[in-house]
């Protein structure tokens, strides 16, 4: 059974409409004229337990406000969303009691305190047993390596010993669920390496359902084996990550290296993207083509003295997704 | 419920280990209100001495009615005013986010998470005006009395919390609402007189939409046999009334704004 379950959601936020000058502010006061935003458009996906996914898309594509909504913070407009069975905006705080929440951007730790005063206080509020609160916090003060500084004022935390705080403080009372949204934003590449190898943990190890917003494509690689895409407030891709790059078609390149400039070279087989003389960089026309039908195609007489083949980056996959999003609209694996 | 109540010692704690941090400030702000609210009473006071009295209320039936009006505001702001007026800052920062994820009621979390403890120096200074005030004006006190005052108090800090608590929920729905709050210390500053000495409307603004008539003089004028315009005999029943009405309305207001949350976007 689902851990979690979308069904044609959407959240539909009105504003007042605004008008541009000073002028326009003072229209604005006496209009009632609004704009309908739909942050989330008809989604629908289901989450199984145990499943790390990675919620992705640009800003303003309504990532943030799914999670709200499956956290029982928003209502939706239309749709219904359940988690842990439970409609969550109606249930939040029975909802609340099952789930972990980490706000990248925003601190649930009490700034002048120390880390462990925090955590104590969420002994009371999630009502956690002493002994499983003392295992907890040890078990995760040793994986998080937070010894030297639980007993310091949050304040003067840095940003990444800040973040493995936040991440553990949701951990205490053992969620179902971890939300988290951008925990890896700002974190330097070493935090952020152990912060990812840590949820990657956390999910494998203790099964622990994991649903991550980032804006880095890292972050999905190493933590989450499924992705879902949204643009617009619309799904674009929900799927396996290894299925993205063959589902989207982006395309392979090969590097070509000649002892001397051969010239211009034009192949049905592969497309010129870039041309540094000797050095030739070409997008494989689709996933059948092989090197050997490149070469095949070349033919002998050029002077070639290394080939390379490169897989595109996930990256690189994705900004190609969004630049071709209306043709790929709906896509599916 | 249960569990929210329950996390009331430790969310007190928090917030009071929190402002020990600065404690040096926290004296300071303490002594500067106190000193500010005395000044404001003395120059009343000297007005009254050297005109009599103010509407028919002698100084000493004044200070009753000044230090009534000043304690039942700390008890009522210390659970809400800050936290309600800093609602607006957490829900454009996002921050009120992290509030409404806690398995425990979010009016309590936010309330005692931020009890607001500077209140120290107007509770002391009201006390104390009050404990002198209550041997000046030639009440004949009863337990049924003393009970009436006592509930009167409670009733009027209720009013002062809910008011704060119905501005700030709107916040949640409108993002802004801190210039609600202007518009209640205009009428809290009237509310530190006797009604009687302002035009019928407002009298009947401030014991209808804006009820801060029951934070200080419904109850006094009951408790020192004053007649109380509009309500008459019904005046004590109606102050005592006011303060569980209020939090009624106060309640669903925040429970409409919490289902309405928007946030601010992002």
């Amino acid at each position: 059974m689902a851990i979690i379950s979308a069904s044609s959601v959407e959240k539909i936020f009105r504003q007042p409409k605004r008008q541009a000058g000073f002028g326009g502010s003072i229209r604005g006061l006496f209009s009632r004229d609004f704009t309908e935003i739909r942050a989330v458009d008809g989604i629908s996906f289901t989450i199984q337990p145990g499943e790390a996914v990675g919620y992705l898309g640009p800003n303003g594509a309504g990532k943030s406000t799914m999670i709200k909504m499956m956290t029982g913070i928003l209502v939706p407009s239309s749709g219904t969303v359940q988690v842990l069975g439970r409609e969550p905006h109606t249930n939040r705080i029975t909802n609340a009691a099952e789930i972990g929440v980490v706000f990248g951007q925003r601190s649930q730790l009490w700034w002048d305190l120390p880390v462990r005063d925090s955590f104590d206080l969420n002994r009371h509020i999630y009502d956690i047993p002493t002994a499983r609160f003392a295992d907890n916090l040890a078990r995760l003060t040793t994986m998080l390596d937070m010894a030297s500084y639980i007993d310091r004022p949050v304040r003067q935390l840095s940003l990444g010993q800040r973040m493995r705080a936040e991440i553990a403080m949701a951990l205490l009372h053992d969620p179902k669920i971890l939300f988290l949204d951008e925990p890896t934003i700002g974190l330097d590449v070493v935090a952020k390496d152990t912060v990812r190898k840590f949820l990657a943990e956390v999910n494998r190890d203790r099964g622990t359902t994991i649903i991550l917003t980032t804006h880095d494509l890292v972050d999905i690689e190493e933590i989450c084996p499924r992705l879902i895409m949204v643009d617009d407030g619309k799904l674009l891709f929900d799927g396996e990550l290894k299925h993205l790059r063959q589902t989207l078609g982006s395309r392979r390149r090969l590097k070509l290296e000649f002892g001397t400039d051969p010239g211009p070279i034009t192949l049905k087989t592969a497309e010129l993207v870039t041309d540094e003389g000797a050095a030739k960089h070409f997008l494989l026309e689709n996933e059948q083509t092989s090197i050997l039908d490149v070469l095949t195609e070349l033919g002998s007489g050029h002077d070639l003295t290394d080939i390379k083949l490169e897989e595109p980056n996930i990256e690189e996959v994705i900004r190609t997704f969004y630049q071709n999003k209306p043709a790929l609209a709906g896509a599916r694996p | 419920m249960s569990r929210s109540l329950a996390v009331v010692p430790h969310l007190v704690r928090m917030y009071v280990s929190t402002r020990m941090e600065y404690r040096g400030a926290m004296l300071l702000a303490w002594f500067a209100q106190a000193l500010s609210y005395a000044a404001t009473y003395t120059a009343i006071a000297l007005l009254l001495l050297r005109f009599g009295n103010l509407g028919g209320w002698t100084w000493s039936e004044m200070a009753l009615l000044l230090s009534f009006h000043l304690l039942a505001y700390s008890l009522g702001a210390s659970l809400s005013f800050t936290q309600f007026r800093d609602i607006e800052e957490k829900v454009r920062l996002g921050t009120f986010d992290a509030v409404l994820i806690k398995p425990v009621s979010p009016w309590v979390y936010l309330v005692f998470s931020g009890l607001n403890i500077g209140y120290v120096g107007h509770i002391i200074l009201a006390v104390g005006l009050m404990a002198w005030s209550v041997t000046q004006v030639g009440v004949n006190w009863s337990i049924l009395s003393a009970l009436y005052f006592v509930a009167g108090l409670l009733s009027a800090a209720m009013v002062t919390a809910a008011i704060m608590t119905m501005i700030g929920a709107t916040a949640l729905v409108w993002v802004r609402s801190k210039h609600l709050f202007s518009i209640f210390f205009g009428f809290w500053e009237l509310a530190r007189y006797p009604l009687n000495i302002f035009p019928v409307p407002l009298q009947i603004l401030m014991l209808t939409i804006a009820p801060l008539g029951f934070l200080a003089f419904v109850p006094v004028a009951v408790t020192l046999g004053k007649p109380v315009p509009l309500l008459g005999d019904w005046a004590g029943p109606a102050s005592l009334l006011a303060g569980p009405l209020a939090v009624l309305l106060g309640a669903l207001h925040w429970r409409h704004c919490i289902q309405n949350y928007q946030g601010a976007g992002g």
